[in-house]
């Protein structure tokens, strides 16, 4: 008995002792290259890469790596919505703008060297198509067939005239992948990735992806030879480690408090990017009492989107009064031109009409789910309680589901009111009218919302290649939402890049991608 | 003694099998009665058609009756195969998560075993030896401090101090980012002595201080008042007086003591490591440890079907074993163990 109680002091021992010699080595200093920058930075994230291979990858930090490590025909150019050549130096469109011909660089080739030819362009999309994973839609639902003509041309043979063909192509199911991913299944690990800035050096599922300056990469070379990934289970771990050091820079996603909170010690540079996200209410024009069109458009008039901002989300975002989010083309305040803010007036007058006052209040059941779209929710939920219980008139009940449970609801149109989120899948105004608002394509909503009016106008703005004549179908569109009520927009997020203070060069534009390849730190 | 060491393995052995497959059926269960499915749970809100939900289903063998699925996976495991994720990326051996996140979250039970015993016998030994005092006073009330702890608030206390205001440690993570590291048990500490890369034995070690204490502190209070008690009594003992009077040195004596008194402990030792591994899903949070407790977490949230039935029961298959281990250890050491 003396020898196992005996051994396991002296493990012990010998585990604080190495312990106590680690604590004096402190942190360890950043190596820099010749160029007097350093020579890697670590970002911190919150969200996780679920997939390296595009066939499948179909959430919004994937396909921010992917971006970073494949690149398409077209691409945005950093910082802005004008789309830029990037591996096709040309391109031509048919009349009827249903054959899209793309002339490809000559000097474009994979990380490991293989020159990339019309035909990978091929195989990449028509793997896509044949995988037929979560984002294949992308590309099964415009394009008909897609050949090569020779090795530097290809040709797009659309389903149907597609005036955003071009923003299509910034996704990465677009992006053409290195020969060595699996012909016709997913190939969720591999790292051999396509023809980007960067390439993956070494990927551990949740705990750390590298990527090094792939050298053979057509353009300018980043400054910034790597860039490691450090992938958090939470965002106060995540703001710990920047406070601590360890990581250069914290991205998606601080929460509120944190950021407002580090914005006011000054000590890190606290970089805001609008985003494309949106949050909205849903309602169910299928069942009572929300089936009454009036109970619909007295909820948005009671509504106070900056009180939303201020309490729930310390101002970090921004009100929106249309499903089409704030700076992009064809946007209209509609619901603040219809209902202003916090209307209680209107909302008590339109709740009378639809036979509801103090001794007979509206009852409504609010739901929400807890952790998917961050800790705010719950709050959220409450605030609004808060601001249709002011009118006298509604009465709110709150209620709760987790994420796989809440999305079965929805699809199934059983919840009444309740709150979602949207991440574009591209930046047009097609991607926050046609999914929401036509028939058919809304079924995932939920809310049953069907007009034929708006079904013309979204089918006839699809087609149209003028942006001025599209725009008009899109102001119309908003108007009918506005008067129809089936979702009531809220809030419109804004990215938070916070980095310690010798990190430079950060540019993310309205497609909320950041590319790290414009990043550098001062040695 | 009867039918010999042997057999009694093997019947402790063979009682694994109906506790795992009770678990197995409970989980299957209670996973199928929960709304909503893995496919909607990976595709949430976004735009896809029901044809391609369907045809995502089928791929999944969600189409399937209940009862085909509860034996296919059952077979599958009986043949060593957890089946392959459901969600976030679909289509990996479950196996290999399994292997990931497995040796991550034995680390760190590992290391805060020996912090929760090594806290548990110094503080215990130390009441005993100073029975009715102040110090046996303070060494209990540390017992119902630890034991009480809140561990995500433990956790953050000290890496506030030991991080963000003192630069000592990391505050999150195994290893420093950027170290190469090659795999070969998934032990980061034991794999960098293999490889003879101190580098990231330095880093491996400083990543566990934190986590190991405070998930360590939070269970040595048990130990502490099991150590003093059960110190109490030997200590009383006639035999103990007999070598006090021989003139045996001070600390042998103690040593005696401890020995007699460290059989129940032993038995705390192997309920405590099951309660380590799964204890392991708050400290893991807390400190953005990639193991098995927020695997297992995070599948919940997508539904992952064979994930979490595949994790399930393989944690209940290693703290099956555990505890096989830990009975075996105990009726060897108690010669009054009958088996």
């Amino acid at each position: 008995m003396k020898k196992p109680v005996l051994s396991l002091f002296l493990v012990s021992l010998f585990v604080l002792a190495v312990v106590a010699s680690g604590c004096i080595g402190g942190k360890e200093t950043t190596p820099t290259t010749t160029t007097g920058y350093a020579e890697q930075i670590v970002i911190g994230v919150t969200d996780k890469v679920t997939d390296l291979d595009p066939a499948n990858a179909y959430d919004f930090y994937t396909w921010e790596v992917l971006n970073n490590v494949m690149e398409g025909l077209v691409k945005y150019k950093p910082g802005t919505l004008e789309i830029e050549p990037a591996l096709a130096e040309k391109w031509e469109v048919s009349e009827d703008s249903k054959v899209w011909t793309f002339y490809l660089r000559k000097d474009a080739k994979f990380a490991d060297g293989t020159p990339l030819k019309a035909q990978d362009v091929v195989r990449s999309i028509e793997r896509v198509m044949k995988i037929n994973g979560d984002p294949a839609w992308l590309v099964t639902d415009f394009v008909e067939k897609v050949e090569a003509k020779d090795d530097y041309t290809v040709v797009f043979y659309l389903k149907d005239s597609i005036s955003y063909f071009l923003a299509l192509l910034t996704t990465p199911p677009y992006f053409p992948v290195h020969p060595n991913y699996k012909p016709d299944a997913i190939d969720s690990d591999q790292t051999a990735g396509g023809a980007g800035p960067y390439k993956i050096a070494k990927w551990v599922r949740d705990e750390e992806l590298v990527l090094e300056v792939n050298p053979n990469y057509y353009g300018e070379k980043p400054k910034t030879q790597k860039i490691i990934i450090k992938f958090y289970r939470d965002a106060s771990t995540m703001r710990l480690a920047l406070q601590n050091g360890e990581i250069d820079i914290a991205w998606r996603t601080l929460r509120p408090t944190d950021i407002e909170s580090i914005k006011k010690e000054g000590k890190f540079s606290v970089i805001e990017v609008p985003g494309g996200f949106i949050r909205y209410l849903c309602l169910n024009t299928q069942k009572d009492p929300t089936k009454d069109v009036k109970v619909r458009q007295a909820l948005a008039a009671a509504i106070d989107r900056q009180d939303i901002s201020n309490k729930v989300f310390k101002g970090t975002v921004e009100p929106l009064y249309s499903l089409i989010p704030n700076g992009m083309w064809s946007h209209i305040d509609v619901f603040k031109e219809k209902y202003g803010d916090a209307n209680v007036d209107l909302a008590k007058k339109l709740l009378k009409e639809a036979g509801y006052d103090e001794n007979n209040p509206l009852q409504i059941e609010l739901w929400y789910t807890p952790t998917h779209y961050g800790d705010t929710e719950a709050d959220l939920a409450q605030v609004l309680k808060e601001q249709w219980e002011n009118t006298g008139v509604i009465k709110v009940e709150i209620k709760s589901a987790e994420w796989g449970t809440y999305v079965d609801y929805a699809r199934k149109g059983q919840m009444m009111v309740y709150l979602l989120g949207w991440y574009p899948d591209y930046l047009d105004p097609d991607d926050y009218t046609t999914p929401f608002l036509k028939s058919g394509a809304n079924k995932w909503t939920g809310t049953g919302y069907s007009n034929p009016t708006m079904d013309e106008i979204l089918t006839k703005a699809q087609t149209i290649v003028d942006q001025k004549e599209r725009a008009k179908f899109y102001e119309q569109a908003q108007k009918i939402l506005a008067e129809d009520v089936p979702f009531i927009p809220l809030i419109q997020g804004k990215l938070y890049v916070v980095t310690s203070p010798k990190v430079k060069g950060v540019v993310i534009g309205p497609d909320m991608i950041f590319k790290y390849y414009t990043l550098y730190k001062e040695a | 003694m009867a039918r010999g060491v042997g057999s009694y393995i093997i019947i402790r052995g063979l009682m694994i099998i109906p506790t795992i497959l009770i678990l197995y059926t409970i989980v299957f269960i209670f996973l199928r009665i929960l709304p909503g499915d893995p496919i909607l749970a990976v595709v949430g809100t976004k735009n896809i058609p029901p044809e391609q939900l369907a045809h995502l289903r089928a791929m999944a063998g969600l189409d399937k009756p209940l009862y085909v699925q509860y034996f296919d996976y059952l077979f599958r495991m009986i043949r060593g195969d957890f089946g392959v994720t459901l969600a976030f990326p679909q289509g990996k051996p479950v196996w290999e998560y399994l292997k990931l996140r497995f040796p991550a979250t034995l680390e760190l039970t590992i290391f805060s075993f020996t912090v929760s015993v090594l806290l548990g016998l110094i503080t215990g030994v130390i009441a005993a030896k100073n029975k009715g005092t102040k110090i046996d006073t303070s060494m209990r009330i540390y017992s119902i401090v630890a034991y009480t702890l809140f561990i995500p608030w433990f956790g953050m206390m000290l890496q506030y101090l030991f991080g963000v205001h003192f630069h000592l440690l990391p505050t999150s993570g195994r290893i420093d980012p950027g170290i190469d590291l090659q795999r070969i048990t998934g032990l980061y500490v034991l794999d960098s002595i293999l490889t003879g890369n101190w580098e990231a034995f330095t880093s491996a070690i400083r990543h566990l201080v934190l986590p190991s204490i405070t998930l360590g502190m939070v269970l040595s209070g048990a130990y502490t008042r099991l150590v003093r008690n059960n110190m109490v009594d030997v200590l009383s003992q006639d035999f103990i007086r007999s070598y006090h009077a021989r003139g045996v040195k001070h600390w042998k004596v103690t040593l005696y003591a401890l020995k007699n008194a460290f059989i129940p402990v032993i038995t705390l030792m192997g309920l405590q490591f099951a309660i380590l591994l799964g204890g392991a899903v708050l400290t893991e949070t807390t400190f953005s440890w990639p193991g098995m407790g927020t695997f297992i977490v995070d599948r919940i949230d997508y539904r992952d079907y064979n994930a979490i039935q595949g994790a399930v029961v393989f944690f209940a298959f290693f703290v099956g074993l555990i505890s096989l281990v830990v009975d075996v250890i105990y009726a060897l050491l108690d010669p009054r163990v009958k088996y």
